[in-house]
């Protein structure tokens, strides 16, 4: 009663299940400015979705998760839209060259050996760094606010960001340095996730942080502000080339991705940027934990099908 | 004809026998009958797999076989294997002429064999004419044959079902013929060819095919000729449908916090 026919995938499935699972990572989305895509993808194939058609109807569905997201970033004032085009035009770049690397790989017949191990690497040093920093910062909260309240005595790593041309300042995120440096981080993180086949959300976030040093409620907005431009390239892509993008499919999954990044984007309003780092190192590493187990334990298949992330 | 040691009514004996064996189907075809419930199966919106009854006449004393057939298909799937200890994937194997939906009922307890050369049917047969390509050396076939079985299963689309047929006892005339096979929703629209094969002593005595249609209807079929016809369009659909969905709980939202 409750199943429904999706006819690209070619499989009947749950509407209730579908519109739970969209309603989770919706709310991840909001809540942490990341696409979710890494969480989804392996999901739907669980509940019976051809690879393939999970990886195009989910950019799909970010789409609307990231639209709903950003809108209600921005509302709050959190999206740094100058940042942010830096970071797109960088992440094309870098998913370009990732493309053509991933080509070479495969010919060389070790591809999937580097994406899994990029992937478990990426996963377990972005989560472990990001959870024993936010948990220092939230036991040494006031020695923090005092260290930042000292006048700053620039590092090696600050001087060479403004020796660097083209500088710039970002209002929104309150930072001042060359242009090249966003856009250079963004090819990084687009090589990262071309290799790994994914949006590239969760090394985003960090980056964002840590290395452009904005403050996390306006990473959280900047983030999806560029991860919904990426998803529109992709579902129209796939939609072109490999028929894959379920529209059926994609409908129930947003419709309780929105809501979930509405309620999200709420929840992350009231937490702090610490709180808020350590859930998402969290989820990082428990993703980093099941690959792994996965990469471990021997499969019930020796076979699956082609696609996918 | 006395240098081989046959006399005449030794000849008519064999002649006879020559007959029967390689007698064609067609002789006894007006005994086997097959028809099935529906003959077309429709996908519409809220399908989630059904089943097809089957009805029909045969022989007394006859065992039955029905194979269900899909098209045969290359498919490419990928291998899993260990490196440096660690389970992913290592290559990929193209499986040709696999049908893409392959059901076998029987009458019996266990898929019948026939005598003197392999059976037309079942999952051994289906080997023989299986190739595979790829990551894998000679050797490892039986073992991939199985694995690609152990695949198929799990969605649904093949399957052995021993004993899913059954026949009435009729005292006189022919002997009807009663059974079900599931289709699961995984099945692709197409043809399928249902190829009912009857076995007396041993050997194949009739065979008769009917074709059974799955096709798309409704909003499926629309959204399905959009996708694969007007990638382009149905794309950018697809993206506007997510941005004004996306925009439209913004608002929602936005409306009920005000209040």
């Amino acid at each position: 009663m409750w199943n429904l026919y999706l006819p690209i995938a070619g499989n009947s499935i749950n509407i209730l299940l579908l519109l739970g699972l969209g309603g989770m990572v919706g709310f991840l989305s909001g809540l942490f400015g990341v696409g979710g895509g890494f969480l989804m993808t392996p999901l739907l194939i669980m509940v019976g979705i051809p690879p393939t058609v999970a990886a195009a109807s989910d950019s799909n569905q970010i789409v609307a998760a990231s639209t709903s997201g950003t809108y209600a970033h921005y509302r709050m004032g959190n999206v740094d839209f100058k940042m942010g085009l830096l970071l797109l035009v960088g992440g094309v770049v870098g998913g370009t060259l990732g493309v053509q690397i991933i080509k070479i790989l495969r010919g060389l017949g070790n591809a999937d050996f580097v994406i899994k191990i990029t992937y478990v690497v990426m996963l377990g040093v972005v989560g472990s760094y990001m959870f024993v920093e936010s948990l220092q910062s939230l036991r040494k909260k006031t020695a923090v606010e005092v260290r930042r309240a000292e006048p700053a005595k620039p590092s090696v790593y600050g001087r060479l960001l403004q020796k660097l041309p083209w500088h710039m300042h970002f209002e929104k995120s309150g930072v001042s340095f060359s242009a090249l440096f966003p856009l250079s981080l963004g090819t990084l993180v687009g090589i990262l996730a071309a290799i790994m086949g994914v949006g590239g959300g969760f090394i985003m976030v960090p980056v964002m942080v840590y290395l452009l040093r904005m403050p996390m409620h306006v990473v959280v907005g900047t983030s999806l502000f560029q991860i919904l431009f990426t998803c529109i390239n992709v579902t129209i892509m796939q939609a072109i080339i490999n028929h894959t993008v379920d529209l059926v499919l994609a409908i129930l999954l947003l419709v309780g991705s929105t809501v979930g990044a509405q309620v999200g984007a709420r929840v992350s309003r009231r937490l702090k940027g610490d709180q808020l780092k350590i859930l998402l190192a969290s989820i990082v590493l428990l993703v980093m934990l099941q690959m792994l187990v996965s990469l471990i334990l021997t499969p019930k298949l020796l076979l699956s099908y082609k696609g996918g992330h | 004809m006395t240098r081989f040691g046959l006399n005449e009514k030794k000849l008519a004996w064999l002649c006879l026998l020559l007959f029967v064996t390689l007698m064609p189907s067609g002789v006894q075809a007006s005994v086997a009958r097959l028809h099935l419930f529906p003959e077309q199966v429709e996908v519409g919106a809220f399908f989630q797999g059904t089943t097809v009854r089957l009805k029909g006449e045969v022989p007394p004393g006859s065992q039955v076989v029905v194979e269900i057939l899909g098209t045969p298909k290359e498919q490419v799937l990928l291998r899993k294997g260990r490196r440096a200890g660690l389970w992913m994937t290592v290559g990929e194997i193209r499986v040709e002429h696999a049908p893409n939906l392959y059901l076998v009922l029987s009458s019996t307890k266990e898929i019948p064999s026939l005598e003197g050369r392999n059976a037309p049917w079942g999952f051994a047969a289906l080997k023989s004419r299986i190739k595979f390509r790829g990551a894998l050396t000679e050797p490892e076939i039986d073992r991939f044959f199985q694995e690609f079985l152990k695949l198929k299963e799990s969605e649904g689309l093949y399957a052995a079902l021993p004993g899913a047929l059954s026949l009435s006892n009729e005292p006189q005339g022919p002997v009807k013929l009663e059974g079900v096979f599931p289709l699961p929703p995984k099945v692709a629209p197409g043809t399928y060819e249902v190829r009912l094969s009857v076995i007396q002593n041993g050997q194949v005595v009739d065979q008769k095919s009917h074709l059974l249609t799955v096709r798309l209807v409704g909003f499926p079929a629309l959204l399905a000729s959009l996708a694969f016809e007007h990638g382009a369009w149905y794309g950018i659909l697809a993206v506007l449908i997510a941005i004004a969905t996306g925009f439209l709980m913004g608002f929602l939202f936005k409306g009920k916090a005000e209040h």
